[in-house]
């Protein structure tokens, strides 16, 4: 399993060497991790990442059962923590920073799926996200 | 020297120009600090505290005035044994009191009381400010323990002196209303009228400058001590480094809150708590988490003798790391409209520094609080 994982990276490296970026190596090893869970994995895409970012649930934590709690129901916009705080919004075109550091995204992705959907997100789920994200 | 027979008409000039100002300054002042300390927000704290020191400068004139003023003026002048207090007493249930060309024995008897009525408010009243505010010249020396005991001794004189200013109004319209003179007026333009049975002044060798001079002296270096005193490290606060992770980590979602604001045992609760931190996951990998834990647990309220540390740690044992659940911060803020909490720009009961604008350091400072209005 890791190995397979590790050649997948491998492969993508070599099947983009322009794109060095640390937003792409993120999303590449997404990919990776997508292929290795899903033999039948074929790309992300930002409507399903649009859905996932719009839709609501019942398994998380009932103060939070929507991205959109926080981030407001576009990705342009401003969002807002529980504790009033300022979010950047999470469109790249806005914050053009956002999704280069992989600890950062790691840890976000860790805490808010498991406040929101109550479980882990899958990397499929997580790249069809930053998909949309990277996209408006 | 014959007594001359028109001696009705004759005025002595018996309260001289100092004396009387000291006396309506004093009423001014007094009358502001009890407004303000009774009615006044907590935010004009400043004002209640320099009206303080204002009436504290006046004592020490008064105190002075009284040995090196001029004859009425003196406390020589209006001391009375025992026994003429109590013959001045009879005299007066007997409907036949005599009068005084200064104060009478019970006229004394209220200044002295005023005096140092006023003096133990202004101790007392610095004993709050240092040891619960850890503000003003005893900041350096007084706990906060011995703060709250001051302020239950500061309000209990405060509601004490507000029956002697009753007690005083009706003492003067009284005598005024025995002696046919008002002793307002006399007050005003410093003259009383010689009555018969009133011996003459036999005036002291006036030395004012004197007396004023060791007034101004006395009050400029109480002054200096005191601002002196008060740039001493106010004694609740500790010396406390920044930790870039619970700065950065804490901030992400929230204000950062002080970490004296919560017992040791909360921080370490909620420090364990994390993956459900007030409804959500705020989980941190586990060395950041212990670093975080252990700097909250050196720095938690147990380190501090503030306000809000002893306060804030009788903490509600059902949520025992919210701060907003606590005995002292609902009871704190039970007049202030839930609407404001709701609403930009505060958003959030949460959003302390909104209106406390000293709350990254702690202090809670009462000049400090704005309250936030509601821009919706």
């Amino acid at each position: 399993m890791k190995h397979k994982l590790l050649i997948g990276v491998i492969f993508l490296a070599l099947a983009s060497p322009a794109q060095a970026g640390p937003r792409e190596t993120i999303m590449e090893l997404l990919a990776a991790e997508a292929q290795v869970a899903n033999s039948s994995y074929s790309g992300f895409s930002a409507a399903a990442g649009e859905a996932l970012f719009l839709a609501t649930f019942t398994t998380g934590k009932p103060e939070t059962t929507s991205c959109t709690t926080c981030h407001t129901n576009s990705p342009s916009n401003v969002g807002e923590t529980r504790a009033g705080k300022p979010i950047d919004p999470m469109a790249t075109s806005v914050t053009p920073d956002r999704y280069t550091d992989q600890a950062k995204v790691d840890k976000w992705f860790r805490r808010n799926c498991n406040s929101v959907l109550g479980r882990e997100c899958t990397a499929q789920e997580k790249g069809d996200f930053l998909t949309f994200m990277i996209n408006q | 020297m014959a007594v001359p027979k028109n001696i009705a008409k004759l005025q002595v000039r018996v309260w001289d120009l100092p004396t009387r100002i000291y006396h309506w300054g004093q009423l001014i002042l007094v009358a502001a600090a009890l407004l303000l300390g009774f009615f006044g927000p907590e935010w004009w704290l400043d004002a209640h505290v320099y009206v303080g020191y204002a009436i504290i400068a006046f004592i020490v004139f008064r105190l002075i005035w009284g040995v090196w003023g001029p004859e009425y003026s003196r406390f020589s002048n209006f001391l009375f044994s025992p026994k003429a207090v109590i013959a001045h007493i009879k005299k007066l249930v007997s409907g036949r009191p005599s009068h005084f060309l200064g104060h009478n024995p019970l006229g004394s008897l209220m200044v002295f009381a005023l005096i140092l009525i006023l003096a133990l408010l202004s101790i007392s009243g610095l004993t709050v400010l240092g040891g619960v505010e850890n503000q003003g010249p005893l900041a350096g020396f007084a706990s906060f323990s011995l703060g709250t005991l001051a302020r239950i001794g500061h309000e209990f004189l405060a509601y004490l002196l507000v029956g002697m200013i009753v007690a005083h109004i009706f003492g003067v319209l009284f005598e005024s209303y025995m002696s046919k003179t008002s002793l307002t007026r006399a007050m005003v333009d410093g003259r009383k009228p010689v009555t018969e049975d009133q011996r003459p002044a036999t005036l002291y060798p006036v030395r004012k400058e004197g007396g004023m001079i060791i007034a101004f002296g006395v009050i400029c270096v109480i002054g200096a001590v005191g601002a002196l005193a008060s740039t001493m490290p106010a004694s609740g606060l500790i010396a406390m480094p920044v930790n870039e992770s619970f700065q950065s980590e804490c901030a992400d979602c929230h204000q950062v809150y002080h970490p004296s604001l919560l017992p040791r045992e909360s921080w370490v609760s909620l420090m364990g708590n994390l993956s459900d931190h007030f409804g959500e996951d705020a989980s941190l990998g586990a060395d950041t988490t212990n670093e975080i834990m252990s700097y909250l647990s050196r720095y938690a309220a147990q380190a501090w003798d503030t306000e809000a540390a002893n306060f804030l740690s009788l903490v509600d044992e059902k949520h025992p790391f919210q701060i907003t659940a606590t005995p002292f911060w609902i009871s704190r803020h039970a007049n202030i409209p839930q609407e404001i909490f709701r609403t930009k720009p505060v958003n959030s009961k949460a959003n302390c520094s909104a209106c406390h604008k000293d709350a990254a350091g702690g202090m809670f400072a009462d000049q400090n609080i704005q309250i936030a209005h509601g821009q919706n």
